[in-house]
């Protein structure tokens, strides 16, 4: 079990993370059943269980720029094991929103591009246009031909059309507006 | 029996077999599948890692949009869409704060009335394998088939509230009603990536890896998914994967709802089984089966 100390960086990060996730870190028993399970828990990549570890050691720099968040592709086998029920993409979720806010670099910058193309779809045409998105991504990280071979196998076999890429670009602004709407709450603060 | 059906982005886009081939099941079923007007993507696993209530709104948009419906049930064929809706649902009866939150986002009421499931449950729960077995025409006489969930469709059970998280049975269940020969195996419901497909590649190859090797070595002839991000990663990785292995794997990613079809006695072309890159009609051909 984690003993609180009382210290300024309990209250700056650790509090932050538990409040807003929902999650009650300190019931955590660094068991480590999560990182067992984890499937994108590597050596490069610590897992949950350290993670955890780092936010309550209010160790912030550290558990912001923690690559497992990123990779955390919310499966759910941590929670699912859990002997203390931390649902950790809520964790993730936090903690991505605060390194946002704090003005912290991506830790891993392919995953976060992804993700940045792919909202950026969402929020414009309502839907995600996966080929347009996966082009974009290709694109701009000087890889335009990668996995070519596969798309013109899936095109032969009529699995989609390349007129795909150039239809569907009709806006949805009712959920543009939610996004807007979405971020002017998120800025405003969380309670 | 007359249901809200939400598709979800992928199966408008590269899953196009699957949904054709959910249209044709519940049409054989005489389930009228409504798609929800308008719906919306459920932001994925890029909105509920960036931001929590842009993901809640996004789902709650779809649940207000389904709910104006007037139908009591909405079907989700992706398992990722179908854990958002109800997550959302769940969330906001369990916390009139953040319900308030995301009504003013979304400017609209959501009730939370809905009952949500994903394609697999609402066949094996809802329609029931009773009458799923009175329509088998063709059974799948002789196909050894690898039943794969994934994680979205069963896990977090808090959430899911379906099967079993280790070892599901449901798909099980449905795969022998259609008369095929099931294998069990260790990789149920262990990840195969999801997400990471385009960002970390090579993630994805060590994930699908295991699972495509333990399938190739328990004989199958096919695996068989529920989910469209399983279909791709398992589908499109097998030539990388054999590199590693010095191998070549050619092992077909079905969707169940493709299998339930062909024993429907549906052609294979109507049902999407031409459009994969692992070309599945070789070996259904020789079982005589398409």
């Amino acid at each position: 079990m984690f003993r609180l100390t009382g210290a300024l960086s309990e209250q700056e990060f650790l509090h932050h993370v538990v409040q807003r996730s929902g999650q009650n870190l300190l019931e955590c028993l660094q068991c480590g059943k999560c990182t067992g399970g984890c499937p994108i828990a590597s050596e490069k990549v610590s897992g949950p269980r350290r993670l955890i570890a780092e936010i309550l050691s209010g160790m912030r720099n550290e558990a912001l720029k923690n690559p497992t968040w990123w990779y955390c592709v919310s499966c759910g086998t941590c929670m699912t094991r859990c002997p203390v029920d931390i649902n950790m993409y809520q964790v993730a979720t936090a903690l991505c929103e605060l390194a946002q806010e704090g003005g912290i670099a991506p830790s891993e910058r392919d995953i976060h591009l992804f993700e940045e193309l792919f909202l950026k779809s969402v929020e414009k045409y309502g839907r995600v246009k996966e080929l347009r998105t996966v082009a974009a991504y290709n694109v701009i990280t000087k890889n335009p031909l990668k996995d070519m071979d596969k798309a013109v196998t899936l095109m032969r076999k009529g699995a989609f059309s390349p007129l795909e890429i150039l239809s569907g670009w009709a806006k949805d602004r009712k959920v543009s507006r939610i996004f807007a709407l979405a971020r002017r709450t998120s800025e405003g603060g969380h309670e | 029996m007359r249901v809200s059906y939400y598709p979800g982005c992928s199966l408008e886009g590269t899953a196009k077999s699957y949904d054709i081939s959910v249209r044709h099941v519940c049409r054989s079923l005489d389930i009228q599948l409504e798609e929800v007007p308008t719906w919306a993507c459920c932001g994925s696993s890029p909105a509920l890692k960036m931001n929590r209530l842009l993901s809640t709104a996004l789902s709650a948009h779809n649940l207000a949009l389904a709910e104006r419906q007037n139908l009591s049930d909405v079907v989700a064929p992706c398992p990722f869409c179908f854990r958002r809706l109800k997550s959302a649902q769940e969330e906001m009866a369990r916390d009139p704060a953040l319900r308030q939150k995301v009504e003013q986002t979304i400017e609209s009421q959501v009730n939370g009335n809905l009952t949500i499931h994903n394609l697999l449950g609402f066949l094996t729960e809802r329609v029931g394998m009773k009458a799923i077995g009175e329509k088998i025409r063709k059974p799948l006489t002789g196909l050894k088939l690898i039943p794969y969930y994934g994680c979205y469709v069963v896990k977090p059970p808090s959430v899911t509230c379906f099967d079993d998280p280790a070892n599901p049975t449901s798909l099980d269940e449905i795969l022998r009603a259609a008369g095929g020969e099931v294998l069990d195996w260790d990789f149920k419901s262990e990840c195969c990536g999801a997400g990471l497909s385009l960002s970390k590649p090579e993630k994805v190859c060590e994930l699908t890896g295991r699972l495509v090797r333990d399938a190739a070595w328990r004989g199958a002839d096919a695996i068989v998914v529920v989910c469209q991000l399983c279909q791709a990663n398992l589908d499109l990785r097998q030539r990388e994967i054999g590199l590693t292995d010095k191998k070549e794997y050619q092992l077909p990613v079905i969707y169940f709802t493709e299998l339930l079809g062909l024993a429907f006695g549906c052609a294979s072309e109507q049902l999407g089984l031409d459009r994969h890159f692992v070309d599945p009609l070789a070996v259904l051909k020789r079982k005589g089966l398409a």
